[in-house]
């Protein structure tokens, strides 16, 4: 019992992140039609802006918690610039061509693998402690910096589903994943709609790299492993599909999780493989998919 | 058939090249001719499924699955090497039919991420099997003695035969109906039309070459490894489609080439080899949406001022 | 027509004055030394500092008068390429630097699978190869011309595991996890045996794929057996951090080891204080009082350039080039396979401070493996400290 406790408390954690990861490819997708494989990159960025800040100021006497928001919003800040500056001079020109924004999104990744090596190292970037400690969940050890983030995840989510809703922005983007054409012909000015799409989208990526930084592998290459996850969980979910993203990310994480502790990790990775693939057997377009 | 097939243009583009890689004698040109060989080869696999407008990322795959069929073939069961060369394109067609039987009744972003997820959790598999030599690689998958000398003229000619091959499949009724299923699936269904298993047929052809594309790729190397099969293979391989341009069979070879080309030069940037590649794609995509052939047929239209020409 | 054959002359031209420079810098009496290692993706840290000692041992040689055989003198210049850590790009890179740049000694290769690669051209077309791949099969008297210029597992567990063992006779229970590549294979298998030599008992041994970066369900799984020792094997340091803080989080406290942990900075930047009492095998210590003034200044100016100290596997990339250099002025000659004849008898001032040579008759059936010495770390209060350094005896 113990243990099972401590697995789902595990599975909600890491899903999390998968969440709002999922949550910005699944977004991209509905609006723009596209696959954007650099997406793990804007995570990367943040992350990696995060860790550098945090460290630069701490080491200037700077309290940890303030270093660190300040951080955040550094990060934030630079990797939504970065989303600008990909959507502006790229993805804008390739709405609604899977094939071209795909591979302009591997150039990307390519490019930025180069770029991001060569501005941060490949070493590893320590994050220090923001909020030490454990708690004890119904008997299980969850520690101060995953609860935070956990409720962090839930937060920014509850506030996207309200935005999508209930705002003016939120109807029409809406509107446009579900049908672009009949949203135009509703005066819903497509490209503005676009870039807000992506902007939200980067916008998750960022803060999900800023949120995981003090607990993770802070590398050049941390998007990469979030990247196939968000992706398998959308593919799961739907794509396009909200709920989905949501749905689709739990059940990755509680696949990680329990084939990691009942069978071994690498195990556990094939079957996310396997389960994807009996998934779509059964529903070609994913289990919250449509149309 | 056969008036517009242009096959007088096709026999001595395959003769020019292969005279030519008999010319070759430095091992590290060699080298470079094989890997363009291999990787055109790839490619046009990669765009015979795009015609039924799909974009299959499990192609990364179905070389690994070549690859380590010939390469098992040749080190473990020490079968003939004509055979075992073969049988990696056998292999990969065979499991790409039980694949294609699953996978494709979905679509578009769906078929793409599901090929691309089958691509990673193959590797993960050679890497965990150690008969296949685990990630440390499977060594020692050489051609007889008596080819050493003439493998790139004979890599040069399988990946020739099999390039025409697919030339003349979507030339034929064959591949009119891939078109037509790419352009409207609904209007092909209502002709009578068993759209699963046209696509099953595409799908699996693709994958016959893409396993003897595989099969070259283990012999030549000599060594093949789990991390050589990885979705990259396939970017780069869509890289060469689109840059050289998709509407036409000489698309991916072009970009074949060029891409290859510049790639060895780029690996003597070391880490920025990445920076040089990736800005080369984005360049590439972002100023010629139709690829070099495409640039290149527009510049001859205006030159000839024959307005919309059609290029075969 | 004239003008294409113009062009042509003109290309020609240059081709040959390309040439011709090539064959007046080798009059300069110039040996080059191919690297082969990842420059980009997840082991770049690896790679740069690899190719940084490679550079410095290079310019050390060079400014004290280059090798001497016979009436001329040659400096050494390091060319390295990126070989992504796979087979296919390994043969890209072993095809360039042998038949491109036309090098005849291979100063350093890492990465098992990109090494064999390089491996099946090197032994092939006579040219020397250092590696720091561990697998006991690409050693041995099939391989002449390969040289190892690490510790492998071979050489670190039979010294770290006993002294381990013996500093906590209360531990009984044993779970190990690697990750799921070459290294972590081949570690894991040496691991198993030298531990139930020991008479240790394993509970579990997983695998864990490279590029994981969320270890919480692994780390439930080992905290659940309740091992009293955790051995991480072949996992690179960040990400045994990593574990050891999921575990430290989840209550488990025992004896920690990373068998062949290469360094304190990464494990701490990622486990924090849940690293603490952390054993390694393949890490060095620049705190002691001990270090010479020379290891410490080349320490600093690796951790301004790649950001991290240095850790065996750069190190190895120093060391080979001063064997190299011993070998050719013991050979006197520039010929590899002359060279590798003579490299199992040379001895060289290592980095590590002490004069060694090659050995391994034992374990792979001839001398390829250099003799360096085994170094036990801990960490203790956040710092790296050198426990015991054995210098193994044997053929």
């Amino acid at each position: 019992m113990q243990i099972a406790i401590q697995l789902i408390l595990t599975s909600l954690q890491i899903g999390a992140v998968y969440i709002l990861f999922s949550l910005g490819l699944t977004i991209i997708f509905g609006v723009m039609r596209i696959v954007n494989f650099a997406h793990g990159h804007l995570f990367a960025v943040s992350a990696l802006v995060v860790a550098t800040v945090v460290s630069w100021l701490a080491a200037r006497g700077f309290p940890v918690l303030p270093a660190y928001l300040l951080a955040v919003v550094a990060g934030v800040a630079v990797s939504m610039a970065l989303g600008y500056v990909m959507y502006v001079f790229g993805f804008k020109y390739f709405q609604r061509d899977m094939v071209g924004s795909f591979i302009l999104s591997i150039g990307l990744v390519l490019l930025l693998d180069g770029i991001l090596l060569e501005i941060f190292g490949g070493a590893v970037r320590p994050v220090p402690e923001i909020l030490p400690g454990n708690a004890e969940i119904l008997g299980a050890s969850v520690t101060i910096q995953r609860l935070f983030l956990c409720a962090m995840a839930i937060l920014i989510t509850a506030i996207l589903y309200w935005a999508l809703t209930k705002t003016k922005l939120g109807k029409a983007l809406r509107a446009v994943s579900l049908d672009h054409e009949a949203a135009m012909l509703q005066g819903v000015p497509y490209n503005r709609m676009a870039l807000a799409g992506f902007m939200i989208a980067a916008a998750l990526a960022a803060l999900a790299g800023a949120l995981i930084a003090p607990i993770s592998i802070v590398t050049p290459v941390i998007g990469a492993d979030y990247l196939i996850k968000g992706f398998i969980a959308v593919i799961v979910g739907g794509l396009g599909s909200i709920p989905g993203a949501i749905l689709g990310a739990l059940f990755v994480a509680a696949i990680e999780t329990f084939g990691g502790f009942y069978l071994d990790p690498t195990s556990a990775t094939i079957a996310i493989f396997v389960l994807v693939i009996v998934v779509l057997l059964v529903r070609p377009k994913g289990l919250l998919g449509h149309g | 058939m056969g008036e517009n097939l242009k096959l007088p243009y096709w026999f001595f583009g395959i003769a020019l090249v292969l005279g030519a890689t008999l010319l070759v004698s430095d091992p590290y040109v060699a080298s470079v001719v094989n890997i363009v060989s291999i990787a055109a080869l790839i490619a046009v696999s990669l765009r015979f499924v795009m015609l039924i407008g799909e974009l299959n990322f499990a192609t990364a795959a179905f070389v690994g699955i070549g690859a380590y069929t010939a390469g098992s073939a040749i080190t473990i069961l020490e079968w003939p090497f004509l055979v075992a060369l073969v049988l990696g394109g056998i292999v990969a067609a065979l499991v790409s039919i039980v694949f294609g039987y699953i996978t494709l009744r979905t679509k578009g972003p769906y078929f793409l991420l599901i090929g691309f997820a089958f691509t990673e959790a193959v590797r993960i598999v050679y890497s965990k099997s150690m008969v296949l030599g685990g990630n440390s690689g499977m060594v020692g998958i050489f051609p007889p003695i008596a080819f050493d000398p003439w493998m790139p003229t004979f890599v040069m000619a399988v990946v020739a035969l099999m390039i025409f091959g697919l030339y003349l499949l979507e030339r034929s009724d064959f591949g009119k109906i891939l078109t037509a299923i790419r352009d409207n699936e609904d209007v092909a269904r209502t002709v009578g039309l068993n759209i699963l298993f046209v696509k099953i047929a595409c799908f699996a052809i693709a994958s016959f070459a893409a396993g003897m594309a595989g099969s070259l790729h283990a012999v030549t190397n000599n060594v093949i490894s789990p991390g050589d099969f990885s979705f990259l293979l396939a970017a780069f391989a869509l890289a060469y489609v689109k840059v050289g341009g998709e509407d036409n069979i000489v698309g991916p070879l072009v970009g074949a080439v060029l891409l290859v080309v510049l790639g060895s030069y780029a690996l003597g940037l070391g880490g920025h080899e990445h920076i040089f590649y990736g800005a080369a794609v984005i360049l590439a995509v972002l100023l010629m949406p139709e690829g070099i052939t495409g640039l290149l047929r527009r510049g001859r239209d205006r030159l000839m001022g024959k307005g919309k020409r059609h290029a075969a | 027509m004239t003008k294409a054959n113009t062009v042509k002359r003109l290309a020609l031209g240059v081709a040959l004055g390309l040439m011709g420079s090539v064959a007046i810098a080798s009059a300069q009496e110039t040996i080059k030394l191919g690297l082969s290692a990842p420059l980009s993706g997840g082991g770049a840290i690896w790679g740069k500092g690899s190719v940084f000692m490679c550079n410095r041992a290079a310019s050390e040689i060079n400014e004290a008068g280059g090798v001497k055989v016979g009436d001329t003198s040659y400096n050494f210049e390091c060319v390295a390429y990126d070989n992504k850590y796979n087979a296919a790009e390994g043969t890209k890179v072993a095809q360039t630097l042998l038949n491109r740049e036309g090098v005849k000694f291979i100063g350093g290769s890492l990465g098992t699978a990109p090494v064999k690669a390089m491996q099946s051209l090197t032994e092939r077309q006579g040219v020397l190869l250092f590696t720091t791949a561990w697998g006991s099969s690409i050693k041995g008297p099939k391989y002449p011309l390969t040289f190892t210029q690490m510790n492998t597992p071979f050489e670190i567990l039979p010294n770290l595991i006993p002294y381990v063992s013996e500093a906590h006779p209360e531990a009984k229970t044993l779970a190990m996890l690697n990750p799921n590549d070459a290294s972590g294979q081949e570690t894991e298998e040496v691991a198993n045996k030298v531990w139930q030599d020991t008479g240790i008992e394993i509970l579990t041994s997983d695998f864990y794929e490279r590029g994981t970066t969320e270890f919480q369900p692994i780390a439930t799984r080992l905290a659940a057996l309740d091992p009293d020792i955790i051995d991480l094997g072949g996992s690179p340091p960040a990400d045994a951090g990593a574990v050891f803080r999921e575990l430290d989080a989840l209550g488990w406290d025992g004896v920690k080891v990373v068998e062949v942990g290469t360094g304190a900075d990464a494990l701490k930047a990622t486990g924090g204080d849940a690293v603490e009492g952390v054993y390694m095998g393949a890490a060095v210590s620049f705190a002691g009082d001990d270090i010479s003034d020379h290891q410490r200044e080349v320490n600093e100016e690796a951790k301004a350039d790649i950001g991290e100290s240095l850790n065996a596997i750069h190190i190895g990339f120093y060391d080979s080039v001063y064997a190299l250099k011993a070998a050719m002025e013991k050979a006197q000659s520039v010929d590899p396979k002359e060279v590798a004849e003579v490299m199992p008898d040379v001895t060289f001032r290592t980095f590590y401070g002490s004069e060694i040579g090659f050995y391994g008759v034992d374990s792979y059936g001839s001398k390829q493996q250099m003799q360096l010495p085994v170094i036990v770390t801990q960490i203790q209060d956040g710092e790296l400290v050198e426990l015991d350094r054995v210098v193994p005896s044997g053929k």
